[in-house]
């Protein structure tokens, strides 16, 4: 009986599991025999409406386009290295998505005949078959603060970060130079969540920023960002999104988004390589403001609009600027 | 210093001890009855999807909350049949719990909901939060007054329970029995009581206050799920059980003191102190406390 019951626990356990780390595959358009094998594998899991959904919906339009067949792996922040391999061995091209990956260093020699593309971090040496792809953040980020900055009646602005890391710290100091830019006197205020997946910490974050004055709130957290959206509503106070455009999320207090089109970046390298163009591979691309993949999204038409057309215009200019390197943005990479 | 102790600080640290105090009385229900239950933080992620789903659907937070623990009762019934019936070892099945639960609610989120990540209603019908408390007048008193204003009706209910728990661990029949189960079950046997009915009465009684605990997290706290919520509070409500020696009084006031060490660390992060080290100071706190309860309660002993 005992045992009866131990084998139906684990059958259990692992629907729990599998469920969990489902992958679907999904292959809406008509494809040839030999159309190409994609798979995307995020570090995360999908439904952050932000940066890992970004990569499927960039890997949905080339489904659509090209007939290319995609599968999806979620690591669910776990085994990493294995989730490589298991992509590598059902994928001609495989789509590393989150900084967590840097075991593709080690694991890409081994399969010489797969392409890959690590997004969001770089191999600390060129690989052969590797393309990375990290995105200037700072840049985008330096609009986000000035829009900030210009929006805030109160002088002080406030950035939730997921972790105290690098890449978070990249937006950061961005952040802070535009919300500089814009008034020297502003006060830009930052707190850690030290989460990525905690909203009701993501909304004390927002709450303890608002309560030191900060009425216009940058979230860069992914899930941990939803609290920070209803501290905002409860609060009535203003919040920037990130990475995709998050405006329909809160219509009435998200002002706009740092977008970090990870869909089109990935739209971009992978019909390169569909051409047959590979000169890419072994390098780091950066995606900056001047090629388009880092920018402010102020959500679709028929959204609140709380941004006056002359502030947009105003970022407008300062995006010029930052192209042209007249403005040159801090960063910590 | 001095911005430091403010009201939201205060408030910050009730709004974060609320969910892991409730699930700590809980807790010590079944630490009271002898059993070491990790999963306690899967019962809580449980209660948190059922609330919201049900508040969704019905439209009514309450009934969402009884639902909540509706589930967390029917967990709680799961874990005693392994634990107790089948004398299975309660670590493995609190932690398959906390994983079966990690799976499982992101399994239906997905299927049920047709959402990835995050539910918080759809733009016609969003999902009801819990109602918050007016004090009216009584929000003039000094200190309390400003804090407690407007904060979620169950961190005033938590006190009332805490209280009731504390009547029925030691001031009734039935709370002598489940710790008489967990200190001497022979002896209870003896005095024909069934120990084990004890034991599954107590897991029941856990797994209601984690689905409460989780139905404040998502309606109290915040008014939407996400997948992985509960995001180790359990834990920590496992260890303020430990701490506060099950006593509900002792185990809130631990939560209480976690949830201001929290607050404190978010606001640390001012003094240019690495955020990686203030998030740590909750756990830090923990380990130098656990350390003191232990050492005080061996030097008690070799007194007697």
């Amino acid at each position: 009986m005992k045992k009866v019951f131990a084998l139906l626990l684990t059958c259990v356990l692992l629907c729990g599991v599998l469920a969990g780390c489902a992958g679907d595959n999904q292959n809406p358009a008509p494809q040839g025999e030999d159309s190409l094998t994609m798979a995307v594998v995020v570090a995360g899991t999908f439904g952050d409406r932000s940066f890992y959904d970004s990569s499927k919906e960039g890997a949905d339009r080339l489904a659509a386009d090209f007939g290319v067949q995609v599968k999806t792996i979620e690591c669910n922040n776990v085994d990493h290295t294995q989730q490589i391999r298991n992509a590598a061995d059902a994928a001609e091209l495989v789509v590393l998505v989150g900084w967590e990956f840097y075991d593709v260093e080690t694991v890409a020699p081994e399969y010489p005949d797969v392409h890959f593309i690590w997004i969001d971090n770089a191999t600390s040496a060129p690989v052969e078959n590797v393309l990375n792809i990290t995105y200037a953040q700072n840049e985008g980020s330096f609009l986000a603060g000035y829009i900030a900055a210009k929006m805030s009646s109160t002088g002080v602005v406030g950035a939730v970060g997921g972790e105290d890391s690098d890449t978070i710290n990249d937006f950061i100091v961005g952040y802070k130079q535009g919300a500089q830019y814009a008034n020297p006197d502003v006060k830009v205020e930052v707190q850690y969540a030290g989460t990525y997946d905690d909203p009701a910490v993501g909304k004390e974050c927002a709450l303890t920023l608002n309560e030191k004055g900060a009425d216009v709130v940058f979230q860069i957290a992914s899930k941990t960002g939803d609290g920070v959206f209803q501290a905002a509503q409860e609060k009535g106070f203003y919040a920037i999104g990130v990475d995709s455009d998050q405006k329909y999320i809160a219509d009435d207090v998200i002002i706009c988004s740092m977008m970090k089109r990870v869909n089109d970046s990935i739209y971009q390298a992978v019909s390169d390589y569909l051409e047959g163009d590979t000169s890419k591979w072994g390098t780091t691309w950066v995606a900056d403001m001047a090629s388009g993949f880092v920018g402010i999204g102020y959500g679709d038409e028929g959204s609140t609009q709380q941004i006056s057309d002359e502030l947009k215009a105003e970022v407008e200019d300062l995006a010029q600027k930052i192209v042209s390197k007249e403005i040159v943005v801090n960063t910590t990479r | 210093m001095g911005n430091l102790f403010t009201v939201g600080l205060f408030q910050q640290m009730l709004r974060s001890a609320t969910p892991v105090g409730l699930a700590a009385m809980g807790g010590l229900m079944t630490e009271h009855a002898g059993i070491m239950n990790i999963g306690m933080d899967g019962m809580i992620l449980m209660g948190a999807f059922t609330a919201v789903s049900v508040s969704w659907l019905m439209g009514s937070a309450w009934l969402g909350l009884l639902a909540a623990i509706l589930v967390g009762i029917l967990v709680g019934l799961f874990f005693a049949l392994f634990v107790v019936k089948f004398k299975s070892d309660e670590f493995i099945i609190g932690t398959a719990l906390n994983i079966l639960a990690g799976g499982l609610t992101v399994f239906l989120l997905r299927s049920l909901f047709q959402v990835k990540g995050t539910f918080q209603g759809t733009p016609d019908r969003p999902v009801v939060g819990l109602p918050r408390v007016n004090l009216g007048i009584l929000a003039k008193i000094p200190v309390i007054g400003p804090i407690l204003d407007g904060s979620s009706v169950f961190i005033l209910l938590t006190w009332l329970l805490v209280l009731v728990m504390w009547v029925f661990v030691y001031r009734t029949p039935w709370g002598f029995w489940i710790r008489a189960a967990g200190e001497k079950p022979d002896t209870l046997r003896t005095a024909g009581i069934n120990p084990e009915r004890m034991k599954w009465l107590s897991s029941v009684i856990c797994g209601g206050f984690c689905g409460l605990a989780g139905a404040q997290l998502a309606l109290g706290n915040v008014t939407l799920f996400s997948e992985g919520m509960s995001n180790s509070r359990g834990y920590v409500a496992f260890a303020c059980v430990i701490f506060g020696a099950a006593n509900p009084g002792k185990a809130y006031l631990a939560a209480l003191m976690f949830g201001f060490f929290d607050a404190l660390g978010y606001r640390l992060q001012d003094y240019n102190i690495n955020a990686n080290l203030t998030s740590t100071i909750p756990y830090v706190i923990t380990v130098v406390m656990m350390v003191y309860v232990v050492v005080r309660s061996q030097r008690r002993q070799k007194q007697r």
